[in-house]
């Protein structure tokens, strides 16, 4: 990705604002438009009937085919953006037109139509408002329902000048007011209309529009010849269904409980010649929904919600992160529609924090499909040594962390933080302090400390993952303290290694393959009744992605099957036991030696916990009933901080924005302590509050709770 | 349910007036909107006979007209909003084009949600012929402007629900 295109979209201080407001705005008047629904189901219904349409989308195409021109429209099913454009320039030739006036329509931008038609002298009226704005502009949309959220209202005012030849000031309404009066005779003077749909109903041959403005009655009306450009994945079974994307779409795109109109169009309607053409676009859809592996991107209904809440997009917005169709299902849709050497760039963009998973109006597994998507693009270089040969070895790359402890000497500062790495790297640690490898990771520790397995209660197995085995061993003997205290037996098992996300993010999924099958099968060595975790990504990997990776080994599906079901992460587990008096009966109530300022923590929940595993009580009880402590709730607690593992290497400069974000909300909590369950959240926070020179902390769940063990038991002695 | 119909219709600007009798919501409709010349291609005979002084534009004229004016055949209370049957192209044009829209609404046809509509929808899709309908909920609006929440942009700037409570069989005519 062009670096320089990045810093300029995070230094265009009018953007930023922008999608700041926007980013703030949206979840609550979201919030309003569902009050009284439930979404997990409505989203599951259309999770499932497009799902099922998909898998026969040939015959679904059919059917709508078969019905609209029952009802008297013209059908075109078009392979290719070529073919379509081409169908459409015959038919507005057919009607002696040169003249196109549009309502807004996605798959426009995608065939670039715009440009076609107007090289084959047919002129070209964008109505929407946002759309027309980025015409005059000569740009192209920054998101999918609202194109010009990059455009501020002084540029606008320009560009509407220079179009209308007077002088426009920059007010809004006003502005308004001239594209009303400038596009009228637009609309008046069309020949042929061009509209897009939002879906389309195979039973009845019905389009379902969805608008704001009333652009989109205006070109389907005035105009005696209608075209509606329309992707073959907008296609569903039947009305009912096309009732629940008309119920969930304006929810999730601006927070509207229904928009303007909402039209639904069957056959060419008024008589006296009036035509309906409905191009149906294919452009790879037809293939993607034959691959199982990715059909899902299909399901998408092109809210934009995947946008909105993205941690990224509010950063760069929509030329950066994405091509045609932006947001995270834009990373997804891009390569299947424009190409994959158009993608491969984009999709490294995401952060991997499945803000847009929680909100997908078809509950799409968008982050696991960029993904799975990095693996299929992959370029071999570099990584394969990192990945190909030393990951693969435990030994080997557990000897090379244990040779970089030596080597990071040089550039510890007082109290052995890194502030300053040299030449290239140091961009890295521009705003961040990192943490050094510590001499003895915790997997030397165990040898003669505890976590040995000695005991009688149910029986743990401790898999800590790499960061804080070689970066944080103090968390580790925090965790199998806390673990021994609430009654468990705890074992480290030597063996383990790394819960392969590193390559599989990098889109290396044999080299993933390989650590899932070694962590399986060390892992369900002893016959232990939990695995228990305190990285999120391992937990993830653990539970959910090994049993994927595997899927075509039968032994290895059952054995992953079994791994999964007896993981957990720290803070599940100990919630379990979490109560007054758990620790002990002397534990009640607050600890002596806690003041009122040093008792409350605030929470920051780490993504893969949240939206990778469900998991957001049961740290809030532990830290509560087990800690002692009170919690200060920030504000955006679940956002991202920007960690996202090597994200944070390779766009150091996004993941530093994403931070200062998550260190404003930490700060206005006026708590001094942050409570984490993420070596990789501790890590990102920690460094970034060390650097800004703030005196706030920030300690794992399982810290805590080993210190109010402490504590109890000095307390117990004086 | 007229109440939260209301409510939700109000929430998005548009305004709601209640009458129990036509003549009432004639006399609205000429003195405080205060229209002369009306875009309105299929007004039932009953509205026509209390508004006998209407100047009905020719379609040509709707562009120009104060006003159009139409029957909705269902509300939804959740959303506020109309359900309009647009199959002729002159009653498109007639609730896009003037900058006012005033639209007669019988109580008793509100449902509570948007899937209660599916069986009326389902009745007039299933038929053969070509059909276009139209959910209509509050005036024209954009945010397109730096999210700037605008009321008429292409469409009317004013939706006016006529809300009738009394004999509103005249509706269907």
């Amino acid at each position: 990705m062009d670096k320089g295109l990045i810093q300029q979209k995070l230094d265009n201080t009018f953007l930023r604002r922008a999608l700041k407001n926007f980013a703030a705005a949206y979840p609550v008047a979201r919030a309003k438009a569902f009050e009284g629904m439930d979404f997990e189901e409505l989203r599951g219904r259309i999770a499932n009937f497009k799902g099922a349409g998909l898998e026969q989308l040939p015959a679904l195409v059919e059917r709508f085919t078969a019905s609209a021109e029952k009802a008297g429209a013209q059908v075109h099913l078009c392979t290719t953006p070529e073919v379509a454009n081409r169908t459409i320039l015959e038919i507005i030739r057919s009607k002696n037109a040169d003249f196109l006036v549009k309502s807004k329509a996605m798959t426009s931008e995608e065939i670039e139509l715009n440009h076609y038609l107007e090289k084959n002298g047919v002129s070209c009226l964008e109505t929407d408002l946002g759309e027309w704005i980025i015409q005059l502009a000569g740009e192209r949309p920054s998101h999918m329902v609202m194109p010009a959220i990059h455009k501020n209202k002084e540029e606008v005012a320009e560009l509407f000048s220079r179009e209308t030849g007077r002088e426009c000031p920059p007010d809004i309404p006003s502005l308004v007011q001239t594209a009303r009066e400038a596009l009228r005779s637009g609309f008046l003077a069309g020949q042929v209309g061009m509209s897009g749909a939002n879906v389309a109903m195979a039973d009845s041959g019905t389009l379902g529009i969805i608008t704001n403005e009333g652009n989109g009655r205006l070109v389907t009306t005035l105009p005696r010849t209608h075209i509606a450009l329309v992707g073959v994945e907008k296609i569903v079974p039947s009305l009912s269904d096309a009732l629940d994307i008309i119920e969930i779409l304006p929810k999730n795109a601006t927070g509207q409980k229904i928009t303007s109109y909402v039209s639904f169009i069957k056959g060419p309607t008024g008589g006296d010649g009036r035509e309906l053409h409905i191009v149906l676009l294919d452009n790879g859809r037809l293939q993607l929904a034959a691959d199982p592996a990715f059909r899902e991107a299909l399901k998408c209904v092109k809210c934009g919600a995947c946008a909105n809440v993205c941690p990224i997009y509010e950063l760069v917005g929509g030329h950066v992160f994405g091509h045609i169709y932006v947001g995270g299902i834009g990373l997804v849709l891009t390569p299947f529609f424009h190409g994959f050497d158009k993608a491969e760039e984009i999709l490294k963009l995401c952060i991997g924090c499945r803000k847009c998973n929680e909100v997908c109006a078809a509950r799409i597994d968008i982050e696991g499909l960029i993904v799975d998507l990095r693996d299929k693009i992959r370029k071999p270089f570099g990584q394969k040594f990192l990945f190909g040969t030393l990951m693969k070895n435990r030994k080997l790359f557990h000897a090379a962390l244990r040779t970089a402890y030596l080597a990071q000497k040089p550039f510890q500062g007082a109290g052995g933080r890194i502030r300053h790495l040299p030449l290239v790297l140091n961009r890295e640690t521009a705003n961040r302090s990192l943490p050094p490898i510590a001499e003895k990771p915790f997997r030397d520790l165990v040898e003669t400390g505890t976590g040995k397995g000695t005991g009688t209660g149910e029986k743990v197995l401790f898999y800590s993952g790499c960061l804080a085995d070689f970066v944080y061993p103090e968390m580790c003997q925090d965790t199998v303290t806390s673990l021994e205290k609430l009654g468990y037996t705890v074992t480290f098992p030597q063996e383990q290694t790394c819960c392969g996300i590193p390559a599989r993010y990098s889109g290396e999924m044999e080299v993933a393959r390989d650590m899932a099958r070694i962590n399986t099968d060390v892992l369900l060595e002893e016959d232990a009744d939990y695995v228990v975790t305190i990285c999120p990504t391992c937990t993830m990997s653990l539970k959910h992605d090994f049993g994927k990776l595997l899927a075509d080994e039968p032994v290895y599906v059952e054995k992953a099957r079994r791994l999964a079901a007896k993981t957990f992460n720290f803070s599940e587990l100990a919630a379990r036991k979490a109560g007054a008096g758990s620790l002990g009966p002397e534990t009640r109530g607050r600890s002596k030696t806690q003041d009122a300022a040093r008792s409350t923590v605030t929470y920051h929940d780490a993504c893969h916990l949240k939206r990778g595993c469900g998991v957001h009580e049961e740290p809030r009880k532990v830290l509560r009933e087990l800690a002692g402590v009170e919690i200060a709730e920030m504000e955006e607690c679940d956002k991202c901080c920007g960690f996202g593992g090597s994200y944070s290497i390779k766009y150091p400069e996004i993941s530093q924005e994403v931070l200062k974000n998550k260190l404003e909300n930490i700060e206005a909590t006026g708590a001094h302590m942050v409570a984490v369950d993420c070596p990789g959240c501790k890590l990102q926070i920690e460094g970034g509050l060390e650097a800004a020179g703030s005196a706030v902390t920030v300690e794992h769940s399982a810290t805590l709770v080993a210190r109010r063990i402490a504590e109890v038991k000095v307390e117990l002695e004086t | 349910m007229v109440e939260q119909f209301q409510i939700a219709a109000e929430a998005v600007g548009a305004i709601v007036k209640r009458f129990t009798t036509l003549t009432d919501a004639a006399g609205y409709v000429t003195s405080a909107v205060g229209v002369t010349t009306v875009a309105a291609p299929n007004l039932p005979p009953a509205v026509r006979r209390v508004l006998p002084n209407l100047t009905l534009a020719a379609p040509a004229d709707f562009a120009a007209a104060d006003a159009g004016i139409s029957v909705a055949r269902a509300g939804i209370a959740a959303t506020g909003s109309l359900l309009l049957e647009l199959s002729d192209p002159t009653d498109r044009s007639a609730t896009a084009l003037p900058p006012v829209h005033l639209v007669f609404l019988d109580a008793t046809t509100i449902v509570p949600t948007l899937a209660n509509l599916a069986g009326l929808l389902e009745e007039n899709l299933y038929r053969p012929s070509p059909v276009y309908l139209s959910l209509t909920t509050g005036p024209s609006r954009t945010a397109d402007i730096e999210r700037v929440l605008t009321i008429g942009v292409h469409g009317p700037k004013e939706l006016h629900i006529l809300m009738m409570e009394g004999d509103a069989s005249w509706t269907r005519d």
